[in-house]
């Protein structure tokens, strides 16, 4: 890649001239030593929480490992949705970002990996996890077996993964096909797979939250919680995009590609999501606090009380007012520092918003965040860095083939 | 072109400059020469917004979002004190067992007046700030300058403007190539004063809507003996008589009647004293009443009866600790507590007596003939007998086959 | 201009003008500027007046008799008022949505169409409005509803979903009107400086209020139009929201579950979408705004209309799967009873209307023929009031106690006052195109390519 500046046009409408790109679009090979050392860090990380946490089965450690993989998975989702959102819409502003969101997507293949540990005791009937294996514990289970069995649950978790493996993958085939050529022609033919992809995805997300965390309490039932969880991918994910574009703009790549423009769109999906999981959230308390039906209010119940309650309003506080406030202005939005902070701020409340929906299953008197939750997580998410990054070897960062390339490097927000 | 200038002209003083263009491109170049060369009391006019000349006029951005902002959290402490006042202090009300201060029910409130008092400051605000409404100004008089809402672009240097040269400021407009540059003379046509026509109208309107209010204030001021006007006669007074209403049809004016000696109202004979009352002369009956089929299903539907009527105190065992048992003794507030049902004396009591029991209720159980008709009440009578065996069954109550199967 | 009476329609002729800014003005400003309007609008007009009138009829039976004449019996105290009210309310989401999500997302495209669909959500919203204002049963005293004491000191109940809905509703048509005029604020000043008549000038220049297109008040106008979009956004999702909370609050199975709220929405701005097709078709017709209101645009709603449509399916299927899983016994019943009870003829209407039909769009030969889209069109929004109906009458009609079961026949009275309130709709609408500006000129103008600024 050629090494001089170019120069961006100053034209609002950015169509007439589509500028060269003369950035950097490689990852070096002391970039890529970081995915060593996560998968290092991911390693340490799991086997730590697995020795603290009593062994791989153990009921600590499957809670506090589950939180941490639906945390990482929401990122992957979030990615995957948002691949086909693009594809879909035929968005442009995106396209300098869009590889990045490829290589996150990727992640979902090393989820599949990492979900093993939840799912075999699935197979061996063990309610370590999943109350409902055990029929006699749960009143009224029973008419629920048709769909809470074993081999249903273990079937639906292989199509599920099979399947976002393949949009995974397929989306980042696909896009490097465009570099090789067909432009127009495999760019139209892919918005038109986007949308039956988009659906059957759309089901599959719902049922995934479902099985993993509605089901967790087998007897609450709550219609919403597919939204409910889709709306932490799409918040997990951008904030993650943000930072991956930060670190790689930091490394000497795509400096002049990706904008302020880009960050300040980023930067109002994550400000659009931080009001769309309130609203979700708060339909689902408020329906539910009213009607004041016993089998609906008992989940509810399981977190507001004893500690719990300070961990609800820490929730409502952390993952709404304060970042809603704190990135209302547009400044805030396009400047990286600011944004950056909140990105990792929507990380860590995310994580906190799987941990308030599984671990009042364990530890129902009260909170206890321990050091098997804080390496589980750790574990995770240098597993999915390290994976994400050895992606991203040997490939563009940025899709050169995409014929709206020109549009989204000129890109101005009103 | 000057067509409206009316022979005053000469002594008018100078409004300003104004430059015509024809496309947004010549106008924007224009701008930042005008901006450049230092102007303060100037502007463009366009038919549409240019995106991006604020930077060619160096406009600041507007304080519009902070004066939104400001308003949308008045609105929202306002929108939450006021319920919280109105529905937890100054009338407080019960309702669907919900507390007086109910923050999630006031959420929606408060959101929607989060947004409209935004929305008043954002339409408001940019109205004030912008100076409008504005009736006249000085470019209303050029004909030209009506294209400006159509295609035309114009840019305006004002003569107020401490840097404003005639000669220079002419110079410089003109080295952007208009396609017209003229003079914009001050309005001395249009006259400052608010038209008569308006002036009457406004003054007759805001003395028409003072009407009402005078209406309600004589209202609140008066007192009269007529009551209240009654717009839907017929939801008011119904040509129906009242329980307690007096009726002068009748002797002694009530309109309420007693029924006739000896009327007997459909279906409420009851002339089965053994059914209706359990007794068979002044003692208790020891069998069932004969119209009672002795079933499978009358006991099933005692089953059920009791289910309903009984268990919440005696149980499902008919051991007196029934759910409502046990929430009352927890309370501690001086329960006395239901019977068990298979305390000696109860089973030996003969089935009439249980019946009566049902009926007419015991120290603290009420009464519920009234409410389960009483081949109901003698089909519970069935099933506690059945109930009462079920909990004293000895081996020899079984069948020799059962006993069989049992070993 | 010709004065003659003329049965052809005025709107077809060639556009005048040198510019393309100067086209657009024209062919927009025509339609007002003409001495009368097309005949197909005169016998648009007269039917809607017809309807309007049945409206009136119908509405002064039920004040005069009360709602008894209505086919309200109990268990169904709230039959065709409420499912009106919140189909009319639904249709009235797609203006705001066009004008405030759509301009968020930076589609470009709905400059064409923003601003009948915002006229389009006034006016829905006022045929909403009359509903609950009148099944109140004394429509005289619809202050009791109002934050304002009664003579007892006593307060309306805030922490009820049908006071929310006062809020929510009146909210909503208030900063639906400043945004729609705000948007036609420059559109008058245009109309303004056409006008030959004074009357006309006198008039449009009150409502123009003074604008003359300062760059430094475009400024402010655009920011105040940005914080507008931006607010309208959440009061769009919250509206409908508010109005679903009526259902979802209470316990009635088939009604408390907690999708309602974004299912509602997505409902709303199906049906509203499908209103907008179904009224712009025969307007670009008409009013020859052909060149402005493209076949790629309809094509654009056509598309926006399935991808919510499937939305809506997902909500129903997710219903449907919690029912089940629930294992709730009441749960189970109200579905399995909307699919194969004494209404299940309505349940698969909506079905039909809301899931299938819109599926045809999928082809493009089928969503670029204006008369499929059009009946596509009509028939969702058919599936868009069973949908409320459904909801409404099968669950009211079958709940908990079999004792307290009872069936809904929809009276004379019902059908009449449901056919009047779209001459009301209609007759406000048609006033609109005639006198206002049917498509925001400034708006169109900013987004052609002669509007760029070239730098060199």
């Amino acid at each position: 890649m050629a090494d001089q500046h170019h120069s961006k046009s100053d034209s609002h409408g950015g169509h007439d001239a589509a500028p060269k790109l003369t950035d950097s679009i490689r990852l070096s090979g002391a970039d890529l030593s970081l995915s060593k050392t996560a998968f290092a860090v991911g390693v340490v990380g799991i086997g730590g929480a697995i020795a603290l946490g009593g062994g791989l089965f153990g009921k600590q450690f499957q809670h506090s490992y589950l939180t941490a993989f639906m945390w990482a998975l929401s990122i992957t989702l979030g990615a995957l949705f948002w691949v086909t959102l693009q594809h879909l819409v035929n968005a442009r502003w995106s396209i300098v970002v869009r590889r990045l969101g490829e290589f996150l997507a990727q992640g979902v293949v090393l989820l599949a990996l990492l979900a093993i540990p939840l799912l075999i005791p699935v197979l061996q009937h063990n309610d370590t996890l999943f109350r409902w294996l055990n029929h006699d514990t749960i009143h009224g289970i029973s008419s629920k077996t048709a769909y809470l069995n074993p081999s249903f649950f273990l079937g639906r978790m292989v199509f599920y993964f099979a399947y976002f493996a393949l949009m995974a993958t397929f989306w980042l085939k696909k896009s490097r096909e465009q570099e090789k050529g067909g432009g127009e022609e495999l760019t139209r033919s892919l918005q038109g797979k986007a949308a039956p992809a988009m659906i059957v995805f759309a089901l599959s997300v719902t049922f995934c939250a479902i099985d993993f965390l509605m089901t967790l309490d087998p007897m609450w039932f709550s219609t919403i919680f597919g939204v409910y969880y889709f709306s932490t991918c799409v918040l997990t994910f951008h904030s993650v995009l943000a930072l991956f574009a930060m670190w790689l703009q930091k490394k000497g790549h795509l400096t002049s590609a990706i904008t302020t423009e880009h960050y300040h769109d980023i930067g109002k999906m994550m400000f659009a999501f931080t009001a769309f999981w309130t609203y979700i959230g708060f339909s689902q308390f408020m329906l539910i606090w009213y009607a004041n039906i016993p089998e609906e209010t008992a989940w509810f119940r399981d977190r507001l009380e004893g500690n719990w309650l300070s961990a609800t309003l820490v929730l409502a506080a952390a993952h709404f007012v304060i970042p809603f406030f704190g990135m209302m202005s547009r400044e805030i939005k396009r400047n990286k520092t600011t944004l950056g902070f909140w990105a990792v701020w929507i990380l860590v409340i995310c994580w906190f918003d799987m941990y308030w929906l599984v671990a009042p299953n364990l530890h129902k008197g009260g909170m206890a965040i321990g050091l098997v939750d804080i390496l589980a997580w750790v574990g995770v998410a240098g597993l999915l860095l390290g994976f994400v990054l050895s992606k991203a070897k040997d490939t563009n960062l940025i899709p050169t083939g995409d014929p709206r390339l020109g549009r989204s490097l000129t890109f101005q927000n009103i | 072109m000057s067509d409206s200038e009316k022979p005053l002209a000469t002594e008018t003083p100078l409004y300003g400059l104004i430059a015509e263009y024809d496309n947004p491109t010549a106008l924007v170049h224009a701008a930042r020469k005008v901006r450049d060369a230092g102007f303060r009391r100037w502007d463009t006019y366009t038919p549409f917004p240019i995106h991006g000349i604020e930077k060619d006029m160096g406009i600041r951005m507007t304080r519009l979002p902070w004066l939104v902002l400001g308003f949308a959290l008045t609105g929202m402490a306002v929108a939450t004190y006021f319920q919280y006042w109105t529905n937890s202090v100054d009338y407080r009300w019960i309702i669907s067992g919900k507390p007086f201060w109910s923050w999630p029910a006031n959420v929606p409130i408060i959101f929607e007046m989060t947004i409209l008092f935004s929305a008043f400051a954002a339409i408001g605000g940019m109205l004030f700030l912008n100076n409008l409404p504005l009736p006249a100004h000085p470019l209303d008089l050029k004909e030209r300058f009506r294209r400006v809402t159509d295609d035309k672009f114009f840019l305006v240097i004002e003569a107020s403007d401490p840097k404003f040269d005639e000669r220079d400021t002419r110079g410089l407009l003109a080295a952007t190539n208009p396609v017209v540059l003229d003079d914009v003379l001050e309005d001395r046509v249009t006259s400052d004063r608010i038209p008569a026509p308006l002036i009457y109208t406004l003054v007759i309107l805001g003395a028409v809507s003072l009407i009402p209010f005078a209406f309600i204030a004589k209202a609140r001021a008066a007192k009269t003996t007529e009551g209240r006007v009654h717009v839907v006669w017929d939801m008011d007074f119904t040509p129906a008589y009242k329980a307690q209403e007096g009726n002068p049809l009748f002797g002694d004016q009530r309109s309420m009647r007693t029924p006739p000696e000896g009327t007997v109202a459909l279906g409420q004979l009851h002339d089965d004293e053994h059914l209706y009352t359990g007794k068979v002369g002044d003692e208790w009956a020891s069998s069932f009443p004969e119209s009672l089929a002795l079933s499978e299903a009358t006991m099933e539907r005692g089953k059920q009866q009791f289910g309903i009527y009984c268990t919440p105190c005696h149980g499902q065992l008919g051991d007196g600790n029934g759910i409502v048992h046990q929430r009352a003794s927890k309370l501690k507030q001086g329960w006395v507590p239901p019977s068990d049902l298979h305390q000696t004396y109860i089973k030996e009591q003969p089935a009439g007596q249980i019946f009566g029991a049902i009926t007419n209720g015991v120290r603290n159980m009420p009464a519920y003939g009234p409410q389960i008709s009483a081949e109901d009440r003698w089909a519970i009578v069935l099933y506690l007998r059945a109930l009462q065996k079920s909990q004293s069954a000895s081996v020899n109550d079984l069948t020799d086959a059962e006993r069989a199967q049992l070993q | 201009m010709n004065t003659r009476v003329s049965i052809t329609n005025p709107y077809n002729g060639p556009l005048e003008g040198d510019n393309a800014f100067a086209q657009i003005t024209h062919n927009v400003s025509r339609i007002m500027e003409a001495p009368r309007p097309p005949l197909a609008w005169y016998i648009a007009f007269a039917f809607a007046l017809g309807l309007l009138g049945v409206f009136g009829l119908s509405l002064g039976i039920v004040v005069w008799e009360g709602i008894g004449a209505w086919g309200h019996v109990h268990p169904v105290a709230w039959g065709f008022p409420i499912v009106n009210f919140v189909f009319w309310v639904g249709i009235g989401h797609a203006g705001t949505l066009i004008s405030a999500i759509l301009f968020l997302l930076r589609q470009n495209w709905r400059t064409a169409i923003n601003r009948f669909a915002e006229a389009m959500t006034i006016f829905a919203v006022v045929c909403a409005a009359v509903f609950p204002g009148v099944h109140i049963g004394r429509p005289w005293l619809p202050y009791w509803m109002f934050p304002i004491p009664n003579q007892m000191g006593m307060w309306p109940q805030f922490r009820s979903p049908l006071e929310w809905d006062v809020f929510a509703v009146g909210t909503y048509a208030t900063v639906s009107v400043l945004f729609w005029y705000m948007g036609m604020i420059p559109d008058f000043a245009t109309f303004r400086d056409r006008s030959t008549s004074t009357v006309r000038r006198f008039v449009y220049g009150l409502v123009a209020m003074g604008w003359r297109g300062s760059s430094r008040q475009w400024h402010r106008y655009e920011r105040a139009y940005l914080l507008l979009a931006s607010l309208a956004t959440p009061l769009v999702l919250s509206v409908h929201s508010v109005v679903s909370f009526d259902f979802a609050t209470s316990q009635l199975p088939g009604w408390h579950t907690t999708i309602f709220p974004p299912y509602f929405v997505a409902g709303a701005i199906f049906g509203g979408f499908a209103m907008v097709v179904v009224l712009a078709v025969p307007a670009r017709e008409f009013f020859g705004l052909k060149k402005i209101i493209t076949l790629k645009h309809l094509e654009l709603m056509a598309k926006v209309i399935l991808a919510t449509g499937m939305i809506v399916g997902y909500a129903y299927a997710m219903e449907m799967f919690v029912a089940w899983y629930s294992g709730s016994i009441y749960e189970q019943f109200a579905f399995l009873n909307r699919a194969f009870g004494n209404y299940a003829w309505s349940y698969w209407t909506m079905i039909f209307c809301n899931v299938l039909a819109p599926q045809v769009f999928w082809f493009k030969k089928l969503r670029t023929n204006v008369w499929v889209i059009l009946i596509v069109g009509i028939i969702v929004n058919v599936g868009m009031w069973f949908e409320r109906f459904v909801i409404i009458c099968t669950s009211l009609t079958r709940d908990f106690l079999p004792a307290n079961w009872g069936a809904f026949i929809p009276s004379a009275v019902d059908y009449a006052t449901l056919a009047g309130s779209f001459g009301l709709f209609f007759t406000l609408f048609l006033l609109f195109c005639r006198y206002l500006p049917m498509v925001a000129m400034a708006e169109v103008k900013a987004f052609i390519p002669e509007s760029h600024v070239h730098d060199h």
